[in-house]
């Protein structure tokens, strides 16, 4: 049987003004193929990772925004959100993709991936992971 | 216990590679196994041996290839961040139709799997970044 | 390297991947299959159009197991399952039918 482990992929930067979330995101659709317990984190500037209505355009670079709407069929199910970050950055949920998964136990009902935790929550399942991937 | 070691930087701009080298050495030196270093986002400039610092400086790439010669250390480099930094080894040149490879002696290019794997079978995955 | 199809100039890569996603037409992937000796049915061009609408949607080729679950669901449990994918794009469905598809090359990751 081989070892299945706790894993946490956290974000914590914007999504273009540096590499680290397109190259971050690679690591977690790759990390799929190895069925591990897998989440991911969203804090600090992070959040913005999975803003709605990004447009890339001007910049001249890739939009790799929708590829998030992906990680349900890869089944990369628990997205968890900082309340703090949100807040400090006058957002909410609602600025968010509606991320999803269709749950194979309950008939393929489409549930909600993106939970928005507040930081003393978020950091209890982060100390609970047995590796952390940090981007 | 077996460590494994990412490396998020690239040599001379940024400490990560550098902390990450003396951490490597002082976990061999203590009598640990480093089962990996992988080399990701710009960490994967520590791999090139067109490297040429001036002799007054720490050597970063050949430190890392003293490293894997000495010790059998794996130093893997991930192909999807090479390739778009310009980080290539024979296959990858003829792969790319690129006419020149650049990688240093120890390294190797392979996929994320390589990490993930890591990850896995390491009691402990360091990771130095900014 | 290039393709010369119709008066027209398809860039390439060493491996025969379009440099110029844009330029992806129905004429050259079925230049480029025939390159390889395989001639592109209607159980090909469901599965490349597949893809081209998974990337045009996610912005990425899906992984084979992901591209084999989702054309089970889609099209039947017949054809979600490797063998089926295998047997039309014998080189790899992620390799091959992304060609064909004009979707960026995969990098060779895992």
């Amino acid at each position: 049987m081989p070892t299945v482990k706790k894993m946490m992929y956290v974000n914590r930067r914007a999504p273009h003004g540096t590499g680290y979330a397109l190259e971050g995101l690679e690591v977690v659709l790759i990390g799929t193929a190895f069925e591990q317990e897998v989440c991911m984190a969203f804090i600090g500037d992070g959040v913005y990772q999975i803003m709605q209505g990004q447009d890339t355009r001007a910049a001249g670079m890739k939009n790799f925004s929708p590829t998030y709407k992906a990680l349900g069929d890869y089944d990369v199910t628990r997205l968890y959100v900082e309340q703090e970050s949100l807040s400090e950055r006058g957002l909410s949920v609602d600025d968010l993709m509606p991320l999803t998964y269709e749950d194979e136990d309950d008939d393929w009902a489409e549930k909600p991936s993106v939970q928005v935790i507040v930081r003393k929550e978020l950091s209890q399942i982060m100390a609970a992971q047995d590796v952390l991937f940090n981007f | 216990m077996k460590f494994s070691v990412m490396v998020n930087e690239g040599p001379y701009n940024h400490q990560a590679s550098d902390s990450a080298y003396h951490f490597t050495k002082a976990v061999l030196q203590a009598g640990h196994e480093v089962f990996r270093v992988f080399f990701y986002h710009d960490g994967v400039n520590n791999g090139t041996r067109l490297t040429t610092p001036p002799q007054d400086d720490r050597n970063v790439v050949a430190r890392w290839s003293e490293l894997a010669v000495e010790h059998k250390v794996d130093l893997v480099v991930c192909v999807a961040a090479a390739q778009r930094r310009g980080i290539a080894d024979a296959d990858e040149a003829k792969r790319n139709g690129k006419n020149a490879d650049n990688i240093a002696e120890g390294f190797r290019i392979s996929g994320l799997g390589q990490l993930i794997e890591a990850g896995i079978v390491s009691d402990r995955l360091v990771e130095f970044g900014d | 390297m290039a393709i010369e199809l119709n008066g027209k100039t398809y860039e390439t890569d060493e491996e025969g991947y379009l440099a110029d996603l844009s330029q992806w037409d129905e004429e050259v992937a079925n230049h480029m299959a025939s390159e390889d000796d395989c001639e592109l049915g209607d159980e090909h061009w469901e599965v490349i159009n597949f893809l081209r609408e998974y990337y045009e949607e996610y912005q990425i080729a899906p992984a084979v197991r992901i591209l084999t679950k989702a054309i089970g669901k889609k099209m039947g449990k017949d054809k979600g399952n490797s063998k089926y994918l295998y047997s039309l794009f014998p080189y790899g469905p992620a390799k091959q039918a992304c060609k064909y598809g004009g979707l960026p090359k995969p990098t060779g990751c895992v």
